[in-house]
């Protein structure tokens, strides 16, 4: 292996430019195994995309609904009491979810990030759990808006006709509604998942081991940045074309359904 | 549950206003089981919306709905349980495009009426041979024809077994060549005794099929008649001039 790479560095350039960079490579990717930092970072950068992204997704999800719903209430001329308080609920609900919305949008990821760790959750000792959370919170936001578009894309008709079969409001959006919401927002969604991917860099600046405090720390070894960083660019840029080529099949096979 | 003396649909009263129309005034009206009731009139006369209210699709300012006895506009019964016998067709067929056709049929029965997937299968099946669409049952919508989809619509209400079918100008966004599909199986509907109620521009089908038909303008109704009459006939001035324009 380590000959193969010294070849091939030897093949491009002079001797001594290939010696050099050789013992570049070698101090910080494979001295002390630093090449395993890199990959507990990116599994760090991968659980955390991960769990925020599901948990993002149902956060956003319930909160797109609840917007929806709001928006969308036909007020009839008589009501009977649980009604008129479901009515209020729901509006409550609604205020609470667009403050939410707003707050979420109008700040910086990293600030969200900090103050969780850094104030909310400050005595908690699980660094990761606390990630999560943060980043769930913060695509939620922008997952319910995604939805929201979605829900808001489907014919009227759909919502009639599943209310004329006697479906109520919340089954006809549950197997009527919804499905086709989600498959129109599935560009969309998929690309707030490579975004996530990419902001979960800022958990670094939190202390938590991913993939860039990863290269980070082999810089502070090494005190040599490009390496570490081009490795760990790369490291993303694969990550989120794997998942590019991925989202594009998928929205492909869905579409083969109905054309 | 119901003779032919008590109406299966009551309307008492019924009006419904927009922010600045009023799409219905004032209507009241009893449809009996076994009629084909056809409401025509002029687009923007409420025909439209008077249909949508009967199973609450619009909700109305004011008046009472009763279907089979009970008043569903009273916020305290259970609409969804009632619109379960009230089918209803719609102009742009409101085909459910996620779901193959056979799916499209068997989802109301199997989660509403708690049918199992055979037997709402095999009745779905029946309905659609009877329609001419039994080789469709693996496409999707977007697979068939605006006949093709406007006959899945009606078998659709019909696999719930309705107690009247409301049709919202089911051949309106057809091609031409199309319409005498969908009017057939409906024919079919009327010759089975099925309770009615059919917005339409179809004068054809009017006279032929309904057993009442309804003449609508500026929400209110105008005049009503069995078809022979209402045709040969007109009282009003405002008929009159509508048949004129129209056949």
């Amino acid at each position: 292996m380590l000959d193969t790479i010294y070849k091939i560095l030897a093949f491009f350039t002079s001797d001594a430019t290939a010696d050099r960079w050789f013992e570049q490579i070698y101090d910080n990717f494979i001295k002390d195994d630093r090449w395993t930092w890199l990959m507990k970072g990116l599994w760090v950068t991968i659980r955390l995309t991960f769990f925020a992204f599901i948990f993002g997704f149902l956060l956003g999800l319930i909160i797109a609904i609840i917007r929806v719903s709001h928006d969308k209430r036909v007020v009839m001329p008589r009501q009977s009491f649980l009604q008129r308080l479901g009515g209020i609920i729901l509006s409550i609900l609604n205020t609470i979810c667009k403050i939410y919305l707003n707050i979420i949008q109008g700040t910086p990821t990293i600030v969200q990030i900090m103050i969780i760790y850094f104030v909310i959750l400050a005595s908690s000792t699980n660094k990761i759990g606390v990630a999560i959370l943060g980043f769930t919170i913060n695509s939620s936001a922008y997952v319910a808006e995604i939805i929201r578009g979605g829900i808001n894309g489907v014919d009227q008709g759909q919502m009639e006709a599943g209310r004329s079969l006697g479906f109520g409001y919340i089954p006809t959006m549950i197997f009527i509604i919804i499905p086709q919401a989600l498959k129109s927002a599935l560009p969309a969604l998929c690309n707030e998942l490579v975004v996530l991917l990419k902001e979960t860099s800022v958990a670094s600046m939190v202390a938590l081991q991913d993939l860039l405090a990863a290269a980070m720390l082999i810089r502070g070894r090494t005190a040599n940045a490009f390496l570490p960083l081009i490795a760990a660019a790369i490291i993303y840029f694969v990550i989120v074309s794997i998942l590019r080529a991925i989202s594009a099949r998928l929205e492909r096979r869905l579409n083969s359904g109905d054309r | 549950m119901t003779d032919n003396k008590t109406p299966l649909i009551r309307v008492e009263n019924l009006t419904k206003k927009f922010s600045t129309t009023t799409a219905l005034d004032n209507i009241s009206n009893n449809i009996y089981n076994g009629e084909v009731v056809v409401v025509i009139g002029p687009s923007g006369s409420g025909k439209s919306t008077f249909l949508r209210c009967l199973n609450l699709l619009e909700v109305p300012t004011d008046g009472r709905i009763y279907f089979e006895g009970t008043d569903i506009t009273d916020p305290h019964n259970n609409i969804n349980k009632h619109r379960q016998k009230m089918g209803m067709v719609f102009q742009q067929f409101n085909l459910f495009p996620h779901m193959t056709i056979l799916r499209n049929l068997t989802i109301g029965p199997m989660k509403l009426l708690k049918k199992s997937k055979e037997e709402a299968e095999k009745k779905a099946l029946e309905l659609l041979d009877r329609v001419g669409l039994a080789d469709r049952a693996g496409s999707y919508p977007n697979q068939l024809s605006g006949g093709q989809k406007q006959r899945v619509a009606i078998v659709r209400a019909l696999c719930m077994e309705p107690d009247v079918m409301l049709f919202d100008e089911p051949t309106s966004a057809l091609d031409p060549e199309m319409v005498g599909e969908v009017l057939d199986v409906m024919k079919m509907l009327a010759k089975n005794n099925m309770t009615m109620v059919v917005v339409t521009h179809e004068m054809g089908f009017a006279r032929e099929v309904g057993s009442r038909v309804i003449f609508m303008e500026k929400g209110k109704i105008i005049e009503e008649n069995e078809p022979k009459e209402f045709f040969e006939n007109p009282k009003s001035e405002r008929l009159k001039n509508f048949l004129n324009v129209v056949l």
